[in-house]
């Protein structure tokens, strides 16, 4: 087995390095064959590895592939840890992965970039590998780090395009944060367990309770939450939690792809993975578990409420993406850590398929993305129409769909949580239901019916899109519809993940759910008796009254409540804010250091101080170095006197 | 009297190598001059199938033989094998730029063989006497090798330094050792180890001076460094990679012999000693080679930094310790013959590659060997991931296990100024522009040889655990 | 004191005053000359510790072999003498300076009662160090041995090298062509009118 989970890994990796460094020798179309096989190879094997380990049922594999270095007793290893988290995890990387790299052949087909997207979409579908399949924190971190550098490369892929490079620009700082925190939390696990081994480090776990430890200011804190909130630091860097959501949003400068690849369906989800993954931690602190679920709970409502004020097709799916991680969030929080996942998966399913829909539309309307000046699509694009309309409908949990079931088994939970925070988390999220559905749907409309807004240019060109676009959309809406359905019983609310997932008997909201729960169908038929139902479907209704029945309605409400349309419009003043008091901050104190430290310090002390002193002394040395034998003879003699009077009289 | 048959296949790589060297005396006698290099080839075959004796011929287990003169171990059979590996290299690196030169001849090839066989006694030595005498069979041989070039007045010059300060070396380290002898009553290293608890402490200290003194001119440690810079200049730039690479492995292993095995008692002393000559070292060879514009001198005073680091690992006396230098040995080696094979690929007939201004715009003309290049001198100024890095990351660790670590922060200073003129070859090289538009010639063998270099110092340092673990396990067994 | 404390302090003086001389007399000839004389001192010292076959080996190889070659070699070089010790009053000061002091310490280091040293034994008059010397020379010490006697070898490489060489230019005989010549080789025949006097 070991040879299929490298093989797993190595697979894209060859690809990219084919096509990235070998890219002179290869044309285009061996670019994305080498990529595209890659991938494929590893999705198929993530299938086999699927049923291996989750269907018929093989105990999980946890081992160690290559001894990186040993220092101080602390092994630095590279090894695999499978089991029934990591096995899904990895196929729905490498099926979202395969689906995209698909669509961008015909996506980027006239792009000159063309086989260094391909080399970079390959190397991060290795990266993200890696960090699934690790059994250790710095594999983790590897990862982690990899896919952050490639999200910042492929966001700025067209790097002569100035709000592309702000963009990279932005996310690796806002990353840097999340990444500081998490960096410690590792720091601090190295600290207490002394191993990076997921195995020795949860089996020890215990050992934290009622650890404290001061942190400046003198003020004790619980190891076990200290670590747990560095760790979801991390998190909430990787997966756009509120404050540090503000990259993800402009992340939506590269091309569409990877919006769906990275910034829906898989990266960004490495937050939740990982605080799942280390869920035996997080059990250990409720001051964590609250602080994740509020985070979450913010995320989820105030993100959705962003989205319906954005013009723009990908911001409002960007918008979209940050709610639904914030139900994720919330899942975690809540310690239903089953039902976080297992919104994951849907939700990478179906938010890629909306994603790759908007890409669809973007190439037939030759890169525009304004939604005002969309209109009517459905005739011309039968395929990008359906597909997308089934996207949303998952997207806003209609009944029977994927979303419906991981959406509405995270708000369950939530209703059942006990913890503080949980009752303001409950109706953040419930509420955020109506907000989805409102803005999906506002999109929907915008986009496929009502008025043809296009120029008459665009028009004439208006077709469908291609096979090779259209088929993932195919292929990615079959599972948005159906998966929800077939997994609901097992993860949501069995024992799927197995000891993936330790879940404190206390906190178990999904096994108190799962008395109640009689399978899909009868949950579907009890849903429209409740609250949430009723929210999405008002919402849709809104959206329709709003954007098809009574278009003039929308701009009445931004004139007359202009000061909420402002403060939307201004996304909560968050950039304004990080703007003025970090960036510009930073900048003064740089100024300062620069002032003080640089210029006199550095640059007249240390730098031409120390640069005289070494000119003065290498100008001794070589008065020294004469090149006459009689000096260095008198030199070595010199130096033996030297040792001798030292260290013998 | 009684006495023990030697186990002769135990030192069967020394022999093999005696004998090829000595067929190869015959052999090179009657070839013309246009078949020269039949005696390179002979010589590489010499190398390959002595590799392949040593790795076979070991039976994993500390074996001693010769009446106590010899010993087989994991050490020896690690840095044997590191030895045959560099004058493996440097044999394909001297091949064009000798026979540019027009002393293509098979002394060249013979001494590398007979100084290869010095430093695999010294290696594998178990007495005093032994060292001495592989010591010198080394240094006699690197001496004639010096002086080879016999029209260059500064081949001329560098060698009779070399000689004469080299005899100095040699009579203080003969000096040393007749003390211990004195001192200990046996030449024997298990012996003296035995002995030294009981022995007279003042005479001890005073033959232990003596012998550190003339192992520290041999490593090019300062305060005895000083042929070194003027050597490595002088000599034609192949015999100066002979000099600069393999040999440092065996005055690793003289070291290791001397103090490790025999001395290690006198712990207490020698670490003194080596503190001093190790900060002396990084320093002088730091602060120093910034002031260079001569390639060469400049990777001198870089050698003599290196040693100095060499020296923090075995100073703390420990297992971990030695293997931690000797990681350090082996990688240095390989970042040295790489740095002086790039001294050979640029150089050309008439013309010695050998000012740092020779390397301005080298991007420009060749990006591949730039980039070669980038990777030796990061390797050497230890940013990670190169190879350079693991090994300045292992002594350092060593030496703060041992609680000195206001030495260990030392070392960071030093090798923070010493990032200085790595790094401006770099910007040289990539930001300068090129003095020559010429295309750089040479052979394949060189070509790929050094391509493969610079790939296993950024290989190893990638995946270091293969050989740490080496190095390790050649400290265990002991 | 007996006779031997007498002879070791006459022949030590004597060993110490021939080596300074060896380096402080200004003809390279009459310094050879002086090191043969310290060779000799020295073999008397052997002698006295009842080391016959070292002395005899130092006598034979060293003053009957190696210092007569040197000498060869000196007085067939011209070797200026005054310049090269130019610089010898200026530094000879701290020369006496250094060199006194590396005296003191190895007194102080060798001084006391000896006991610091590992004693060998004093053998008896039938004690014959030739054989003894012959017998582990060859045994127990044999891989030294032939390491020793690699050394020579590659000595004898590294002379060759430094010193054997085709000057490209240099006019040599080959005897065999010489003896193989026939007329024609070297004679033509020209068969011409006589000329007209004009």
């Amino acid at each position: 087995m070991q040879t299929i989970y490298l093989l797993i890994v190595l697979a894209p990796l060859l690809g990219a390095v084919l096509a990235g460094v070998f890219g002179r020798q290869l044309d285009r179309t061996a670019a994305h064959w080498v990529t595209s096989l890659g991938v494929g190879i590893s999705c198929l094997l993530s299938l086999y590895v699927f049923k291996h380990i989750v269907i018929d049922g093989a105990a999980s594999f946890n081992g160690t592939v290559y001894t990186w270095m040993i220092s101080d007793g602390v092994h630095f290893e590279i090894g695999f840890l499978i089991d029934k988290l990591s096995a899904m995890m990895m196929v729905v990387v490498s099926f979202v992965s395969l689906m995209v790299h698909i669509y961008t052949i015909g996506y980027m087909r006239d792009d000159p970039g063309y086989k260094r997207f391909f080399s970079y979409i390959s190397l991060f579908t290795f990266a993200m590998l890696m960090l699934v399949m690790s059994n250790n924190f710095m594999q983790l971190f590897f990862g982690w780090e990899a896919v952050g550098l490639i999200s910042y490369l492929l966001i700025g892929f067209w790097y002569k395009k100035e709000t592309a490079i702000y963009a990279n620009l932005k996310a690796f700082l806002v990353n840097r944060v999340g990444d500081f925190g998490f960096l410690l939390g590792i720091a601090a696990v190295l600290m207490y367990f002394g191993t990076l081994d997921y195995a020795q480090v949860f089996s020890n776990a215990s050992i934290l309770n009622d650890q404290t430890i001061d942190i400046i200011g003198g003020q004790s804190w619980s190891v076990a939450t200290l670590i747990c909130i560095l760790l979801f630091i991390g998190a909430m860097g990787k997966s756009a939690q509120v404050p540090l959501h503000v990259w993800l949003p402009d992340s939506m400068e590269g091309p569409t792809p990877i919006s769906a690849l990275i910034h829906a369906a898989t990266m960004v989800t490495a937050g939740i993975f990982m605080v799942a993954r280390m869920s035996p931690l997080f059990e250990l602190s409720e001051t964590a578990l609250t602080f994740v679920m509020v985070i979450g709970a913010t995320t989820a409502l105030f993100m959705g409420l962003l989205g319906l004020v954005q013009n723009d097709i990908k911001r409002v799916i960007a918008y979209s993406t940050l709610s639904q991680l914030g139900y994720m969030t919330v899942a975690l929080g809540a310690s239903a850590y089953a039902a976080g996942i297992f919104h994951l998966m849907t939700h990478a399913f179906f938010k890629a398929l909306l994603f790759l829909a908007a890409g669809s539309v973007i190439i037939a309307m030759h890169h525009e993305q304004d939604m005002r000046k969309m209109g009517g699509l459905r005739k011309y694009m039968p395929i990008t129409w359906f597909t997308s309309l089934m996207g949303s409908l998952a997207l806003i949990g209609t009944p029977g769909f994927s979303g419906f079931f991981s959406k509405d088994s995270i708000i369950e939970a939530v209703g059942q949580s006990s913890l503080p925070g949980s009752t303001y988390a409950y109706v953040a999220v419930v509420l955020s239901v109506f907000v989805t559905a409102l803005y999906t749907f506002r999109m929907y409309f915008l986009v496929f019916h009502g008025k043809e807004r296009m120029d008459e240019h665009t028009r004439a060109h208006l077709r469908e899109s291609p096979l090779v676009v259209t088929l993932p959309l195919i292929g990615l809406a079959i599972p948005s519809v159906v998966i929800g359905y077939f997994f609901v019983g097992s993860m949501a609310f069995g024992h799927f993940f197995g000891d993936a997932i330790f879940v404190l008997p206390q906190h178990d909201v999904l096994a108190k759910l799962s008395h109640e729960y009689h399978g899909p169908g009868a949950m579907m038929l009890h849903s429209i008796l409740t609250l949430p139902f009723w929210l999405a479907l008002s919402g849709v209704v809104t959206a329709w009254y709003l954007y098809i029945k009574r278009t003039d309605i929308p701009e009445t409400l931004c004139r007359r409540w202009s000061f909420v349309y402002h403060i939307m419009l201004d996304k909560f003043g968050f950039d304004r804010f990080n703007e003025i008091f970090f960036a510009g901050g930073g900048r003064v104190l740089g100024k300062i250091l620069w002032k003080v430290g640089d210029v006199f310090l550095i640059d007249m002390l240390v730098v031409n101080g120390s640069a005289y002193t070494m000119g003065w002394f290498s100008g001794m040395m070589r008065r020294i170095q004469t090149g006459y034998l009689y000096t260095y003879a008198f030199a070595m003699i010199i130096g033996l006197m030297a040792l001798l009077a030292i260290f013998v009289l | 009297m009684n006495f023990e048959m030697p186990n002769f296949l135990l030192a069967l790589p020394e022999i093999f190598v005696l004998g090829m060297a000595c067929l190869l005396l015959l052999i090179d006698l009657f070839l013309k001059d246009q078949d020269r290099h039949l005696t390179y080839l002979f010589s590489l075959f010499t190398l390959v199938l002595v590799a392949v004796l040593t790795v076979y011929g070991y039976s994993g287990e500390r074996q001693i033989s010769f009446n106590g003169a010899y010993v087989a171990d994991g050490m020896s059979q690690v840095l044997k094998l590191g030895v045959y590996f560099a004058v493996f290299v440097v044999f394909v690196y001297a091949k064009d730029y000798l026979r540019d030169r027009g002393i293509f001849k098979g002394e060249f090839y013979l001494l590398g063989l007979f100084g290869m066989l010095g430093m695999m006694i010294m290696i594998s030595a178990h007495s005093l006497l032994t060292l001495y005498l592989g010591l010198e069979l080394l240094s006699l041989s690197m001496y004639a090798m010096v002086a080879m070039q016999r029209d260059s007045a500064r081949a001329s010059e560098a060698a009779m330094k070399y000689f004469v300060l080299g005899a100095i070396a040699s009579g203080m380290l003969l000096y040393g050792m007749s003390m211990i002898y004195g001192a200990t009553g046996t030449l024997d290293l298990s012996g003296i180890a035995s002995q030294a608890a009981t022995a007279d402490k003042t005479l001890m200290a005073f033959g232990l001076v003596f012998l550190l003194v003339g192992v520290a001119f041999k490593l090019g440690a300062v305060p005895f460094h000083m042929w070194l810079p003027d050597v490595y200049e002088g000599a034609p730039t192949a015999v100066t990679l002979y000099i600069g690479s393999a040999p440092k492995i065996a005055a690793f292993a003289l070291l290791a012999r001397l103090l490790g095995d025999g001395l290690i008692n006198l712990h207490d002393q020698w670490q003194g000693i080596l503190i001093i000559l190790a900060v002396l070292s990084m320093a002088v060879g730091n602060i120093v080679a910034i002031a260079q514009t001569n390639l060469k001198r400049m990777l001198a005073y870089s050698t003599i930094s290196h040693a100095g680091f060499l020296l923090l690992g075995i100073l703390t006396g420990t297992r971990s310790g030695f293997s931690s230098s000797m990681f350090y040995a082996l990688s240095y080696v390989l970042m040295a013959l790489g740095g002086f094979g790039m001294i050979m690929l640029i150089s050309r007939k008439g013309f010695e590659g050998d000012k740092l201004d020779d390397f301005k715009g080298l991007n420009k003309r060749s990006p591949w060997y730039a980039f070669m290049m980038l990777i030796l001198m990061f390797s050497m100024a230890g940013v990670p991931p190169f190879l350079g890095f693991w090994a300045k990351l292992s002594v350092l660790e060593e030496v703060v296990a041992s609680g000195m670590i206001w030495l260990a922060v030392v070392g960071v200073v030093f090798s923070i100024i010493g990032v200085f003129y790595y790094l401006r070859i770099i910007k040289l090289m990539y930001f300068d522009e090129p003095a020559s538009e010429e295309e750089l010639e040479c052979s394949a063998d060189m070509r790929l040889m050094i391509s493969a270099n610079a790939l296993m110092v950024l290989g190893i340092g990638l995946f270091p655990g293969a050989l740490m673990a080496a190095c390790a396990a050649a400290f265990s067994t002991t | 004191m007996g006779i031997e404390k007498f002879i070791f302090y006459i022949f030590s003086v004597l060993l110490i005053a021939s080596a300074s001389m060896v380096i402080t007399v200004r003809n390279p000839v009459k310094a050879a000359l002086f090191l043969v004389l310290a060779f000799f001192a020295s073999a008397v010292l052997w002698l006295l510790i009842k080391a016959e076959f070292l002395a005899i080996v130092l006598v034979l190889v060293y003053v009957g072999a190696v210092m007569v070659l040197f000498l060869f070699v000196v007085m067939m070089l011209d070797i200026n003498i005054e310049r090269m010790r130019a610089g010898f009053i200026r530094y000879l000061p701290l020369g006496i300076l250094v060199a006194l002091t590396m005296a003191g310490m190895l007194i102080w280091v060798v001084s006391g009662d000896g006991s610091a040293f590992n004693h060998s034994v004093l053998h008896g008059p039938s004690y014959s160090n030739t054989q003894a010397l012959g017998l582990v020379l060859y045994t127990n010490y044999v891989y030294p041995f032939e390491i020793a006697a690699v050394i020579l070898l590659v000595a004898i490489i590294a002379a060759i090298t430094l010193t054997l060489r085709r000057r490209p230019n240099t006019k040599h005989q080959k005897p065999a062509e010489q003896i193989a010549v026939k007329r024609h080789d070297r004679v033509r025949m020209v068969k011409m009118k006589a000329e007209e006097r004009k």
